[in-house]
């Protein structure tokens, strides 16, 4: 047999079986959902473009498969938090789904608000669908899991947070010859600060004296939203050495230098001035940006580099009804401090933020076998590469393969491989069940040093005392 | 005897819906201000903490800050509305081209929910894309940058909420403005007043009662406000409008605070209910003493 024959026999085999696999998958659903006629799905979620594609394509197909009506309310982050968290805490059961962000899963485990998906799945294997498998999701997946190693939410993101740079101004022969004869240096994507720094000086000047809207960096740096604490406890800080929001877990949660804790260190102080000086050369809208302005700024041709969250590289990327930075959009690993990368490659550290959320079935939830359906029925293999690819996310291992996600890769400047090689040296946020409480208590400082009201130093100082404080209130410090 | 009854029961469901949707909300309130409760706390149970709250309230710098700059909110804010509504009510007293026209748009604000007024001046304030700083930079060579700028964050949530609610001012005062009996007016025009004098001494008096109860709406309006700041400022920069409302929706929902956002709030409650007796003692009591 000749090996085209084989091939095309090969072909013919694997399409017969895949269609009579996808068959069975919906004979599945269809007969999985009869019980469930009339039921209303309620989810509540944060406007963000894997969010968006739940609600506009899996939620509509979930329907359509089943029977079962999914409505998911996409709002802002803070509104989602508010509204999931007073559900829960209430008991009124509105929400059969709820978005856990990566950050907050062990504040909600703490207080007992989400099924057990793992166990719920296993005592009901009618619910189990056969195209899940829990097997199939990357690492990320392990950050929602409880001290028993179940499953506590679905993954539907994760990204990491990354340098993003135009390759069309690092490229430009006319920007290379001068950036070289102000500094000496070839121009390419910083690893250092210094080199930050000096790209986004040199840009915001260039910019200056050609009389255009172009600035040398992004920053997150609103005054009155939390933000710009994450930008700098999250991304900026870790950088420098300074790990888990500068408090030592395994030291009775000490934060101040004197108790043995590192969020007013002098590499903390130096990180944050360094960070202030970012902020200053950038865009004047850089003070009233959150995560979803910075990727605006970025799109709009505004900054020749910056650290913007990965769920916004598809369509700044590739959407040019959205951005005008189409097709010279170039990743990089962003700049670190000596020693840092050593930490990150050995576990100890890590250079920056691995963001992500799953869906959870709340415990409140009226519907929750009809809930399990759905949270399976987004944790497929077969709808992750559709998904991936409107949306950098990715949550299963065998996304990667997938030939328009490898053409998205291509597309992003090689994002995927860097979420696929080097996702490990990036962390989710530290394992507090206190996040938001903590946050809260000491952003108002930061709000305070960032308009200049308290001097870097005094502040950071302030934030570590009060951090004890409510972590003595709190009761986790003893 | 019957009459009553009937009363009475006509009352009832008002005064139900009232009791479950006003009173015992507040009882609940109340009860939990006396309570240490976080549930995100080690110890996530309510642990009846006496006055402890309430002790604390009176020594955070962080609330006076806020109580302070909510004063000086509230009072431009419901002074400007006042002014401008009654100067609009006046010039809707009389015809002119395209009446109908302005008075609807006029109103169109009241209509909005304010997170989206908030995310309109938002939109409209964001530096170099906004329409506000550009034109402010063109015109005046102003650097507006609410972001950086406290003074300019103060004023502009002020001239939003002025834009917000000055058609409730507007439309209370004309009601107020069309009810008066014209005799008045024409026995005063007679004996040779100017307007000054019949707007001090006939239109004033007798409009006093719509402009007291208009400016005791808004007080309390303007005292709870949280939408529309959360969205244009988010308290900031720093805590230039960080107003009592937002401060409270902060310790209370991001920061589970429930117990000390409670007494915040009974404070807050009482607050106003004293600015309001102040008012009227001060306005409306001499007066009716007077008469």
């Amino acid at each position: 047999m000749s090996f085209a024959v084989r091939l095309g026999v090969s072909a013919l085999a694997l399409s017969v079986a895949a269609g009579s696999a996808f068959a069975q998958d919906d004979e599945f659903w269809a007969k999985a959902g009869e019980q469930f006629q009339g039921v209303t799905l309620r989810g509540v979620t944060e406007a963000t473009p894997p969010s968006n594609y739940i609600s506009d394509v899996l939620a509509p197909e979930f329907e359509e498969k089943t029977g079962i009506r999914v409505e998911i309310e996409t709002t802002s982050w803070d509104q989602m938090y508010d509204k999931a968290i007073k559900d829960m805490e209430a008991g009124t059961g509105i929400y059969d789904m709820v978005y856990i962000e990566q950050d907050i899963v062990y504040a909600y485990l703490a207080r007992d608000f989400l099924v057990n998906v793992t166990q719920a799945l296993e005592e009901n294997p009618d619910l189990k669908a056969p195209s899940f498998d829990e097997a199939d999701f990357t690492t990320f997946a392990d950050y929602f899991r409880g001290d028993d190693g179940d499953l506590y939410g679905i993954p539907m993101e994760a990204f990491i947070k990354i340098y993003l740079y135009r390759t069309d101004l690092f490229s430009d022969p006319e920007v290379q010859a001068a950036y070289k004869e102000k500094t000496g240096k070839d121009l390419a994507p910083a690893t250092t600060h210094e080199d930050y720094q000096a790209i986004a000086e040199f840009f915001t000047q260039w910019g200056e004296d050609h009389d255009m809207d172009l600035w040398g960096t992004t920053a997150q740096a609103h005054t009155g939203h939390p933000a710009s604490w994450y930008e700098y406890v999250e991304s900026v800080a870790p950088t420098f050495g300074v790990y888990g929001w500068g408090i030592d877990p395994d030291n009775n949660y000490a934060a101040t230098v004197e108790n043995g804790g590192a969020m007013n260190s002098d590499a903390a102080k130096a990180a944050l001035k360094w960070w202030l000086h970012m902020r200053d050369i950038a865009p004047p809208e850089s003070v009233q940006s959150t995560w979803t302005e910075v990727a605006t700024t970025f799109a709009a041709g505004r900054a020749a580099q910056g650290l913007v969250y990965g769920e916004n590289a598809a369509w700044i990327a590739s959407d040019d009804t959205k951005s005008r930075v189409v097709g010279n959009v170039g990743v990089a690993l962003p700049p670190l401090q000596d020693g840092v990368m050593e930490a990150a490659e050995s576990g100890e550290g890590y250079i920056g933020y691995y963001d992500g959320g799953a869906f959870g079935l709340p415990v409140t939830s009226k519907n929750r076998d009809a809930a399990l359906l759905f949270l399976q029925y987004i944790g497929q293999e077969s709808v992750q590469p559709g998904w991936a690819v409107a949306a950098p996310r990715i949550t299963h291992t065998a996304t990667y393969d997938d030939a328009g996600v490898q053409d998205m890769n291509t597309e992003l400047g090689g994002y995927y491989d860097m979420l696929k090689d080097q996702g490990r040296l990036f962390a989710g946020a530290p394992a507090y069940p206190f996040h938001a409480q903590l946050r809260e208590a000491v952003a108002p400082i930061f709000y305070e040093i960032l308009t200049g009201s308290i001097e870097p130093d005094a502040g950071l100082d302030q934030m570590a005392e009060k951090a004890e404080q409510e972590l003595t209130d709190l009761g986790y410090r003893q | 005897m019957h009459s009553t009854k009937l009363g009475w029961l006509l009352l009832a469901p008002t005064l139900l819906v009232l009791f479950f949707f006003g009173v015992l909300p507040f009882i609940y309130v109340l009860y939990v201000s006396f309570h240490q409760w976080n549930p995100f706390a080690v110890n996530p149970d309510m642990v009846f903490n006496w006055a402890e709250n309430y002790r604390r309230v009176v020594f955070d710098a962080q609330f006076l800050a806020s109580l302070g700059v909510t004063a000086a909110f509230v009072f431009f804010a419901v002074i400007s509305e006042l002014i401008l509504g009654y100067m609009l009510a006046q010039a809707f007293m009389k015809d002119f081209p395209g009446k109908a026209i302005f008075r609807t748009i006029h109103t169109l604000p009241l209509i909005m929910a304010p997170i989206i007024v908030g995310s309109i001046w938002k939109l409209m304030t964001t530096p170099s894309i906004g329409i506000l700083p550009n034109l402010l930079d063109n015109w005046f060579g102003y650097d507006l940058n609410i972001g950086q700028s406290a003074i300019a964050a103060f004023v502009t949530t002020v001239i939003m909420d002025i834009w917000h609610w000055t058609p409730l001012v507007t439309l209370t005062l004309i009601a107020a403005l069309v009810s008066l009996p014209p005799d008045p007016f024409e026995q005063a025009q007679i004996d040779g007043a100017n307007k000054r004098q019949i707007f001090w001494h006939i239109t004033l008096p007798m409009i006093r009662p719509a402009i007291l109860a208009t400016v005791f709406i808004r007080l309390m309006d303007a005292l709870r406000t949280v939408d529309e700041v959360l969205m244009l400022t988010g308290g900031g920069p720093g805590s230039a409008t960080r107003y009592v409302g937002v401060h409270i929706f902060k310790e209370v929902f991001p920061r589970t605070n429930y117990g000390y956002g409670s007494a915040i709030s009974v404070v807050v409650l009482y607050l106003t209910i004293v600015a309001c007796w102040l008012l009227y003692v001060g306005l409306i009591a001499p007066r009716n003493k007077k008469a």
